[in-house]
């Protein structure tokens, strides 16, 4: 089994406020990775820090490697061209942009070797709501049409590892499982794929593996077999399913 | 309390010595015109430090209120016979007036426009000052009589620069006194909430707009009483206090040292005058000088030359570890 | 007084301040940028112009497109200097730091080309056209119909092309930009050489009007920026209506109101505006 992205003793401060604390970290080619924990457990931090990105200034620290290439001290626009392509959590694509615009932004690699290019018919058939709304701008989208218009667009720029940021917050229940399970397909394709989620027990039904992440610190990986019925997941996240 | 009494002994201390600075400097008239201008100069930059560095905002109106006060001062002691402390509280009151005027016109504008449109009222001042008679046209106004302060029997009148020095410590003391208060008053402290962090100023019920134009009032005197002790130096006022030399020399002095230092834009005027008179390579050159000093200072080290000084001070400690 | 003949020189006018103003609109609307050494730059675009046709012979179709790209070569050089409070959108800083460039500017140029008003001729402007009572030069021509060729071309790249969307993604979302591949920096330089190449042109085909001098900075162009913020801040169909109704408006106010004082009269019509309509005509 080879190792599309994998992180060692990454840490990241803002300031003097440490969010992530020695983290490692390894995504599997076409594998499904999750990654649960508490709100401000440092998830965001840290799927950031992979893609070398932030809105904030925060010190990072640690190795990043995408399929054996050193990702340290590139920007984030390196990155996505390289195929570390990451939809972020909240606004994730331009207001002012049409979905059309939205989408032709990013540029597919000439060199698609290890990467997963997804042409606009393939897009069209995961959303088939994108193509009616094509020249509306992303501004007037609903909240879960932005995210399949954000999702979309990772997928446009042929990634090799797809990081997602809780792509289903504010979508429907019935949403989230089907926004899901298109990716869970994807995988089964060939992506590579980390996710983090709040949703813990639907995460646990689609992924291969699973971290839970506390005080930025990583307290538990497994099988998402295993997992389930790791007392730590149990307790905090399942708790009313063994009660 | 100690610590207070003994801080505001050395500041009189400090400020007491200031005044013998350009005796001790060799008490040539060079001395005395340097210090005084660094004093009328540093003086008109503190109105503009209060909005730079209080509410983060870069006001390109100020030569408006300098201007102000040299007309007021021309003017009056001219055409009236006026003395100078009614012509000071002319000045004062005039600024005022503008400010208020000026305030509340850009009351909701911020960025680049608050900086573009009191450019343009600049602008307009300075059109109305070239043409209206009434400010003496292009040729401005000339013959300003000696700067004379009258208080019961006691009567001063000052015209070299020598003369005038003493007034001018007395107004540059007052400015640093005025701009200290204001650090420490309600106002200044809700204006740099206000600067960093909006969204709890409003939580805490400080009603932005309100500060801005308190600020903006506050300022506008300070450069008037400047232009006011300008006037009498020079005996002549004209457009020419409209020009963009002023401006640039405001905020190379207050971003010079660094924002917020209460000595800050006193000493920033001090060492672009003492450059322009003893180290001048040219009036163009100068100006070339003061252009880049400024955009270098803002470039490398935004935090001013003390920025620079903490990035030095703490190299060792780095290298230690 | 022939209106007719003001309406004219309004039309030119205001296609004047457009040109001069498109830049400054460009930079503030799709970049968030500021640059308050715009006058000097201007200047500069005349004085450069001025000197490769005085200096070296150069024939003025020649020596406008010489002055457009030397003003673009400045611009990469100066964006670099600047990338720091570019990227971090420091408008305080970048307004400081651009009045500085500007006074360097003209303390150099005085220096380089002297502090004397020079004539800065176009052969167009003594082509003269008359139908009637009314008149206009071929200069006049050129001016308008380059204003609305550049216009239209500006607003086909923004909104058609993808040079444009990115141009624009990077207005609204810097950062988000960056996740989409986009190098955020190269874009700001674009956007920067851009201004500068245009303020160069805009003082080719306007600043043969009037002797040129190397101290009309920043008050040359000071009105352009009534047509940048009437017109909506970054928008680009909003500045050139503007222009041309800041151009009718100084005519008509100069020829039936006093001459004297039509940029104040322009700056009290902004000010009146700015009260009620903070955010330009193109604010919804
Ligand atoms: N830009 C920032 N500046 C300073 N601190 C930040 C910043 N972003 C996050 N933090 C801090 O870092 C910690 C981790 O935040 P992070 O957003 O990574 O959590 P999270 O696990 O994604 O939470 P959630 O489930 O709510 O999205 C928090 O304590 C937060 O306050
Ligand atoms: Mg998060």
């Amino acid at each position: 089994m080879t190792i599309d992205l994998e992180a060692t003793g990454l840490s990241v401060r803002y300031g003097g406020n440490v969010a992530v604390d020695g983290v490692d970290l390894a995504v599997p080619t076409g594998r499904m990775v999750g990654m649960v924990g508490a709100n401000g457990a440092g998830k965001s931090t840290l799927i950031n820090a992979l893609a070398g990105w932030s809105r904030g200034t925060p010190v990072v620290r640690g190795t990043v490697r995408l399929g054996g290439a050193s990702m340290d001290g590139l920007s984030p626009h390196r990155r996505a061209a390289q195929g570390l392509v990451l939809v972020p959590e909240g606004k994730g694509i331009f207001s002012e942009l049409t979905v059309m615009e939205n989408l032709a932004l990013v540029r597919p690699p000439a060199d698609t070797t290890g990467r997963h290019l997804f042409s606009m018919e393939e897009i069209h058939e995961l959303f088939p709501r994108l193509a009616e709304r094509r020249h509306h701008k992303g501004g007037m989208l609903s909240g879960g049409e932005r995210q399949m218009v954000a999702v979309s667009r990772a997928l446009r720029a042929a990634p090799r590892v797809l990081l997602l940021d809780e792509p289903s917050a504010g979508l429907a229940p019935r949403l989230v499982y089907e926004l899901l399970e298109t990716m869970r397909k994807l995988v089964d394709r060939g992506l590579s794929l980390l996710l983090v989620e709040q949703n813990v027990r639907a995460t646990l039904e689609l992924v291969d593996e699973l971290y839970l992440l506390e005080r930025g610190k990583v307290v538990a990986r497994g099988p998402a077999a295993a997992m389930k019925n790791d007392p730590r997941i149990l307790e905090a996240y399942l708790g009313s399913l063994t009660a | 309390m100690t610590v207070h009494r003994l801080a505001t002994s050395v500041a009189l201390l400090l400020a007491a010595l200031a005044y013998f600075v350009p005796a001790v400097a060799g008490g040539s008239p060079v001395a005395y015109a340097a210090c005084t201008t660094i004093a009328i100069l540093a003086v008109m930059s503190y109105g503009a430090d209060l909005i730079l560095s209080y509410l983060g905002e870069v006001s390109l109106g100020h030569t408006i209120f300098w201007a102000a006060g040299g007309y007021a001062a021309a003017l009056l002691s001219v055409n009236a016979g006026w003395s100078g402390l009614p012509t000071a509280a002319a000045a004062v009151v005039v600024a005022i007036v503008l400010a208020v005027a000026l305030g509340l016109a850009t009351l909701r504008t911020r960025e680049f426009v608050f900086s573009l449109v009191t450019y343009a009222a600049a602008v307009v001042a300075m059109e109305i000052a070239f043409n209206w008679s009434f400010l003496g046209g292009s040729d401005g106004i000339v013959g300003i009589p000696p700067l004379t302060i009258a208080v019961g029997s006691w009567r001063l009148s000052a015209s070299g620069n020598d003369q005038l020095w003493p007034i001018a410590w007395v107004v540059l003391m007052a400015t640093l006194l005025f701009i200290h208060r204001f650090r420490h008053s309600r106002l200044g402290t809700s204006a740099l909430m206000v600067q960093m962090n909006p969204d709890l100023a409003t939580a805490l019920g400080i009603d932005a707009r309100k500060v801005r134009l308190g600020v903006f009032v506050a300022s506008a005197p300070i450069s008037a009483l400047a232009g006011w002790l300008y006037a009498y130096q020079r005996a002549y006022v004209g457009p020419d206090m409209f020009e963009t030399y002023f401006l640039v020399l405001m905020l190379t002095a207050i971003v010079i040292v660094g924002r917020r230092l209460l000595l800050g834009p006193l000493i920033g005027t001090a060492l672009i005058i003492v450059q322009q008179t003893f180290f001048s390579i040219g009036g163009d050159g100068d100006k070339i000088v003061l252009g880049s000093v400024l955009a270098a200072i803002l470039l490398l080290w935004p935090r001013g030359l003390v920025g620079l000084w903490t990035v030095l001070a703490s190299r060792p400690r780095v290298h230690g570890r | 007084m022939n209106i007719l003949q003001q309406l004219i020189n309004g039309l030119v006018l205001g296609s004047g301040y457009a040109l001069i103003a498109i830049g400054w609109t460009v930079l503030l609307g799709a970049a968030r940028l500021v640059n308050f050494a715009h006058g000097q730059l201007y200047m500069l675009g005349a004085f450069v112009a001025w000197a490769v046709m005085t200096k070296l012979g150069v024939n003025y179709f020649l020596a406008v497109p010489i002055a457009v790209v030397a003003l673009g070569l400045l611009g990469v050089g100066l964006q670099g200097l600047m990338l720091r409070p570019v990227m971090q959108q420091n408008l305080t800083s970048l307004m400081i730091v651009t009045l500085g460039f500007g006074y360097v500017f003209q303390g150099g140029a005085a220096r380089l080309f002297g502090g004397d008003p020079e004539r800065f001729v176009s052969p167009l402007q003594a082509a003269e056209i008359r139908i009637g009572e009314i008149w206009f030069t071929w200069q006049d021509v050129l001016t308008l119909v380059g204003t609305l060729l550049l216009f239209g071309a500006l607003w086909l790249v923004l909104n058609r092309t993808r040079v444009g969307a990115v141009v624009r993604s990077v207005a609204e979302d810097p950062r988000l930009a960056q996740l989409f591949g986009i190098n955020a920096a190269l874009v700001y330089i674009g956007v920067f050489v851009f201004e500068c190449a245009a303020v160069a042109l805009g003082a080719g085909l306007v600043a043969p009007r009037s002797p040129i001098l190397t101290s009309m900075g920043f008050d040359e162009v000071i009105l352009t920026f009534v047509v940048v913020v009437l017109g909506g801040i970054g928008s680009v169909t909003g500045s050139l209506v503007a222009g041309f109704g800041l151009g009718l408006f100084t005519a008509l106010f100069g020829a039936l109101v006093s001459s004297a004082y039509t940029t104040a009269a322009a700056f009290f019509v902004l000010l009146a505006f700015l009260v009620l309509r903070p955010r330009g005509l193109a604010a919804r």
